[in-house]
């Protein structure tokens, strides 16, 4: 590996990482608009209004207006405010395993972006002022990336369970249990439902899985039966209603994050999108084509022009996904518990595993 | 940074800096100035400040947490029509760690107040305190009760005020905006969070004798020694005391007694107050000053006295004869006899006489309706109302009376008859001192264990006791002014007995409350793995608790292995105050026992007074209708609002429940057009209405009832009666069959969820339902689910009956008279029993017929008989199901707690 493509990865890793979190911050944003849209409200429209009368801001007002109007400075005021905000660590608590959770939490949600790839990645054609094409991935050429995200997901559990253990509250330690539970749970159908689209496209790597799309069809069509489980166990993995049960505000108070104030609170809020952004990523990529439009694009296709319009076209699919899975959070009420175990053990681990068998007949049968 | 007691003042001299004491040019210091943001401390302070103040202003998170009827508003100001989201201000957080400001929504009990206090403790810098409401801000019209504490500032720093009873949503959102006011006022350099020299925790107050401030501990034990309360006391008025009814026999000479005052009260206080004895006017009142109303002189007038009968409909004179036949011939002569219209019962006969009741009468009398107590001059009596479910509306009343002094009345316990005596027994043991042998867990359910009295009994007076009836003196214009707490040589709402002397060993970590309701360890068997089970404490602030409700859980992973509801943290004192009220004062105070249906407690307590009126207030035709139209009106409101909120528990995040909001607030339109308040309707009178429809109310009512709420209705049907989560969550959860519905005296749409065809309305007919073509529905599993479709076909039923009030309502008087503030109510004994949309309401009135105000005024709240049903429903299902199965019940905590 070169320097430049060392330093091009650390400007990759700084923008990605950047861009995400901020992106976190006015998810959360979208998510208060779509549920005001969902319940028939306005939603949150005025923060800074006020400061548009401050002799500094005037001249800002014509610009800043309908900023506000939307609501853009929301995310700001409240960043600001959990930056200000007393941390408290209560005196009952497991202080290293306390403090050690929401940076886990946070952590992990971030590294797994490092082998999903959000544009076209090989002979791009994009030319970055004569470095060489610039890969749209941070650390592209990983043939093994999905088992990586696989890896780095169950890791992020860790930051829930820890935050449970250790904030030695009676609601923590019940939220911590049910996600450790969801989690093993989930992981099964999850995996499974994904090897049916892998045996499909004899690849780990999910950039050959984008181009056999490209070349072929949509991986919901070959699999939608794979698509609909990893939906689903998509939900529960980043713990979104209907299976929020770690959290289950109206059960559980706040869950694993009840006793967390100001900044660490944000760190699990933060983790939480990231995870909603990743799980979108991975559906895209592994069942709508990725980057892929049918009969528009393909992998020849090179140069700026085209790799942006791949880049705008996956994180389009993207965002229609985040959108879908907060629409569904203010639609349907919750699971319980054990309902929530029996669909994973008794209805999707079976049927991925039926879904899995028939996959590798028919491959073995077509490629003779 | 330095501690700002070094800063200077933003405006005052700048502090010298070594680098900043060269002199600049004017000029260019201008120029420097205005194109540089920054130039010096006190702008660099002022940057800071402003983005600082702009994120908290903008970011200002409540603490989830509702206390009373303002809290109903407060979610009403997340719904559609008011929005607070818009301040960005919709995060209400279950967590007080997360949560920025604190909205103290209601009454603030003296129960309730250690738990503020610890919340408040918990809640992290910068925090703020919204008092809302009257009760939050002074005690508000529950000021006088012994469980409330007169202001949360009392003990909290409040800095936004919010007057209104309750404020409507506007004026939150117009207290939230004043919040943000003065935090855009706050500077960096004096924030007292920052300040090391500014104590901002609050010692939580303990639950002893009394609530007990801990920062006033030693002042507090001094008063009680020198027994300045006990002093006071002496000096006051005591209420007056009547003997318990006597059989027929016995009667006229018995009832010689007390006149009605031909003076108005006011004329009284008026007089008191200047000084002159009311006697002296001429009255035969006795004397203020004299001994105890006991032996006071009664004057010779007769007073009227009401039809004797327990309640409206009821089993009648020769049956109750046939009845008291039948028990002394079964049972022993002498078992039971008639004492107006009731049959009054030897305590140790009781059980006997109830088994044979229940089991053995040609009327099976298997439902309790309800149970209350009397404090008579003699004795205490204790009555129990009696239904039976296969022949409704033959109610008998039973009386048994026990020793008056305290503590020393004890009877039998019919638990094991009617075990929805339970929480009944209990109160009457809280509030009377009554023992229940036999009862299982004979704790105080209300109050907590070491209260020093038992608060409904007529000797004890509470802390800011001024008089036996109101208008207070201290209240009247033309006498001096007076704050209860100038009245009480505590200077607060807090009365300990002289005697008290454990002052050293007051906890604020003990929990008076909770600690004689841990459930016991193995209830119920469920886990095949050898594990351990733990207690959580649920409540009461918690999201799904529908107010300050708590329920003590063992549990073993998520199974519910045991379940105590714990209660009394809403207990605001209703009954006693409600026996100094004058009749016509207490109907607003009726408004605020289930919040949500206030039109619908107005007619339970006219009824149970217009029983004792009789022809003197007859209701009119055009009143009738207008209160069928306002009591269907509310049911389907306050059903509406329980389908949001089942479903809220159930996980779906307020979008149903707004929903169900939207159609509410039309309602309530309604209501305010007519009555003045969206809420607190304070809608009937005594024979009628207090006002007439305003124009064009009746087009309006028509075009929703006729245009939109089947719409809605239906709707609501469509999205959420086939989801299949719903489904999966609902059916077969938290079954209650219909026995134990009966025997747990369950009533409203969880009786009838339970497939037990039995609504007051028809049961017991009362204003003109007998007049209204519509269903009784019943469910047929007696689980979530059916109790959900219950109250959603019911509201069917109630668009049905609408259509057919609002088309036929006639023109004409509203009132059987003129409108009268001197309401006239002849002694005697009443209980009356309305279908609330919660269930069974039942007002008890005893009126002395002399003072005005009601003896003895209880309330047969379904809430909280409802709640008695929680234990048996929950065991064995999991957290997630405790939340939907109480939500299922639809509780109320103005009315469970009174």
């Amino acid at each position: 590996m070169t320097t430049i493509d060392l330093l091009g990865t650390f400007l990759k890793i700084l923008i990605v990482v950047g861009i995400s979190q901020g992106v976190v911050a006015y998810l959360i944003l979208v998510e208060r608009k779509i549920a005001a849209w969902a319940q028939d409200r306005i939603g949150p429209n005025r923060a800074g209004l006020e400061l548009l009368d401050r002799p500094g801001f005037r001249r800002l007002a014509p610009l800043l207006r309908p900023l506000i109007g939307l609501g853009l400075l929301h995310p700001i005021a409240d960043g600001v405010k959990m930056f200000v905000k007393e941390d408290v660590v209560p005196g009952y608590v497991n202080r290293p395993l306390y403090l050690l959770a929401p940076v886990l939490a946070i952590t992990m949600a971030t590294i797994a972006f490092a082998v999903v790839p959000f544009g076209p990645v090989g002979a791009t054609g994009a030319n970055f002022l004569g470095f060489g094409d610039v890969q749209f991935q941070i650390a592209p050429g990983i043939d093994i990336g999905i088992l990586y995200v696989f890896a780095i997901g169950s890791l992020a559990v860790y930051g829930v369970i820890l935050a449970g253990y250790s904030s030695n509250n009676k609601y923590s330690f019940l939220g911590a249990m049910r996600s450790s539970a969801q989690l093993i749970s989930y992981e099964l159908p999850l995996g499974l439902s994904i090897l049916g689209i892998i045996l499909i496209c004899r690849s780990l790597d999910l950039n050959a899985i984008i181009h056999w799309q490209d070349r072929h069809v949509w991986g919901i069509l070959v699999q939608p039966l794979g698509f609909l489980l990893f939906l689903i166990s998509a939900f529960a993995e980043t713990n979104r209603l209907p299976f929020d049960l770690p959290e289950s505000e109206q059960e559980l108070v706040g869950g694993f994050h009840t006793e967390y104030s100001a900044l660490k609170f944000g760190m699990f809020f933060l983790g939480e999108y990231l995870h909603v952004i990743t799980a979108s990523f991975l559906i895209t990529i592994l069942f709508l084509g990725g980057w892929d439009i049918p009969f528009l694009t393909d992998q020849a296709q090179t140069g700026w022009f085209w790799a942006l319009v791949k880049v705008f076209a996956l994180l389009l699919k993207v965002g229609l996904l985040i959108i879908l899975i907060m629409w569904v959070r203010w639609t349907l009420p919750r699971f319980r518990y054990d309902q929530l175990m029996d669909l994973a053990w008794k209805r999707m681990i079976p049927l991925a595993l039926l879904n899995l068998v028939a996959t590798a007949t028919i491959v073995q049968l077509v490629r003779g | 940074m330095s501690t700002p007691a070094t800063h200077p003042p933003r405006n005052g001299p700048s502090v010298i800096r070594p680098e900043w004491t060269v002199t600049i040019d004017p000029v260019l210091q201008k120029e420097l100035e205005r194109h540089v943001l920054v130039t010096d401390w006190n702008k660099l302070i002022g940057l800071v400040d402003t983005i600082y103040n702009w994120g908290r202003r903008s970011s200002l998170w409540p603490l989830g947490f509702g206390l009373a009827c303002c809290a109903i508003e407060m979610i009403c100001t997340a719904s559609s029509r008011f929005d607070i989201a818009r301040f960005g201000a919709e995060v209400f957080r279950g967590s007080p760690r997360q949560a920025d400001v604190m909205i103290v929504s209601g009454t603030v009990t003296k129960t309730m107040m250690p738990m503020i206090a610890r919340l408040y403790d918990q809640m992290p810098e910068p925090k703020y305190v919204i008092s809302m409401g009257a009760c939050a801000t002074g005690g508000g019209p529950f000021k006088e009760g012994y469980n409330v504490v007169s202001g949360i500032d009392k003990y909290l720093p409040v800095d936004v005020y919010i007057p209104g009873c309750p404020p409507t949503p506007q004026a939150l959102l117009h207290g939230l905006m004043a919040l943000q006011k003065k935090i855009d006022g706050e500077t960096i350099t004096d924030l007292p969070w920052y300040r090391r020299d500014v104590e901002r925790e609050i010692p939580v107050p303990v639950l002893g004798p009394d609530l007990i401030d801990l920062r006033t501990l030693e002042i507090t034990a001094e008063r009680t020694a020198l027994g300045l309360i006990e002093a006071r006391e002496a000096t006051l008025e005591k209420p007056p005391r009547i003997p318990a009814p006597q059989p027929a026999a016995a009667e006229p000479a018995e009832d010689a007694a007390p006149a009605a005052p031909p003076s108005s009260k006011l004329d009284k206080i008026r007089a008191r107050v200047q000084g002159t004895n009311p006697a002296a006017q001429g009255d035969g009142e006795t004397s203020a000053a004299s001994a105890p109303p006991k032996s006071a002189p009664r004057a010779a007038r007769k007073p009227k006295v009401a039809p004797v009968m327990p309640s409206l409909r009821w089993l009648g004179d020769e049956g109750l004869a046939a009845l008291a036949d039948r028990i002394n011939a079964e049972l022993g002569p002498g078992t039971a006899t008639i004492v107006q219209a009731a049959l009054l019962i030897p305590a140790d006969k009781l059980l006997e006489v109830a088994r044979f009741l229940r089991d053995s009468n040609v009327i099976r009398y298997d439902y309790l309706a309800s149970l209350q107590s009397v404090h008579y001059e003699d004795c205490i009596e204790v009555t129990y109302h009696l239904d039976s479910t296969s022949r409704p509306g033959s109610l008998i009343e039973l009386r048994v009376r026990v020793a008056e002094p305290e503590g020393q009345g004890k009877l039998p316990s019919v638990v094991s008859i009617w075990p929805g005596a339970d929480f009944q027994e209990r109160e009457v043991y809280d509030m009377m001192g009554v023992r229940f042998l036999g009862h299982p867990n004979l704790t105080r359910i209300l109050m907590w264990e070491g209260f020093a009295y038992h608060p409904l009994r007529k000797d004890y007076l509470e802390p800011y006791y001024e008089g036996p009836t109101k208008v207070l003196e201290s209240r009247v214009e033309d006498g001096q002014h007076f704050r209860g707490e100038e009245l009480n040589p505590h200077g607060t709402n807090i009365k300990i007995p002289q005697s008290y002397q454990g002052w050293n060993s007051l906890d604020p970590d003990a929990d008076p409350k909770g600690v004689h309701l841990i459930p016991p360890s193995a209830a119920v068997q469920v886990a095949e793995i050898d594990s351990e089970s733990f207690v959580l404490s649920m409540g009461p602030q918690h999201p799904s608790t529908h107010g300050v409700f708590r329920m003590n859980l063992r549990v073993d992973g998520e199974t519910v292995v045991g379940l105590k509801p714990v209660m009394g943290y809403m207990h605001r004192n209703h009954e006693k105050i409600g026996e100094r009220n004058t009749f016509l004062m207490n109907f607003p105070f009726t408004d605020r026992l289930d919040y949500l249906t206030s039109m619908a407690n107005n007619w339970g307590y006219a009824l149970a007074v217009e029983q004792l009126m009789g022809d003197d207030a007859k209701v009119p035709e055009r009143a009738e209708y207008i209160r069928v139209i306002m009591a269907e009106l509310t049911r389907i409101a306050s059903h509406m609002w329980s389908i949001g909120f089942l479903l809220n528990d159930l996980g779906a995040f307020f979008t149903p429940a707004l929903y169900a909001i939207e159609e509410r607030e039309l309602i309530l339109d309604l209501f305010e057009w007519a009555s003045g308040s969206r809420m607190m309707c304070n809608y009937f009178r005594f024979g009628g209405v207090a006002f007439d429809l305003p124009d064009g109310w009746l087009d309006r009512c028509q075009a929703i009832v006729y245009d939109r709420l089947e719409r809605r209705i239906d709707e609501l049907d469509r999205y959420l009666s086939g989801n299949e989560i719903l489904l999966e969550r609902c059916r077969g959860v938290g079954v209650l069959t219909a026995e134990q519905a009966i025997a747990l005296s369950t009533s409203g749409p969880v009786l009838r969820g339970s497939g037990v065809k039995y609504d007051i309305r028809r049961a017991a007919p009362y204003g003109i339902y007998d007049r209204f073509d519509f269903d009784v529905i019943t469910g047929t599993r007696g689980d979530i689910y059916d109790r959900y479709l219950v109250r959603l076909q019911e509201m069917r039923q109630s668009v049905k009956i609408l259509k057919h009030a609002v088309h036929d309502i006639p023109e004409g008087p509203i009132l059987p008279g003129k409108k009268s503030y001197q309401i006239k109510v002849p002694a005697g004994e009443a209980y009356s029993r309305t279908e609330a949309p919660k269930g069974e309401l039942g007002f008890y009135v005893i009126s002395d017929g002399t003072t005005g105000t009601a003896y003895r005024y209880h309330v047969r709240s379904p809430s909280f008989i409802n709640l008695t049903a929680l234990e048996t429903m929950c065991l064995g299902h999991t957290v997630a199901d405790v939340v939907g199965i109480l939500g299922s019940l639809d509780i109320v905590l103005g009315e469970v707690d009174r």
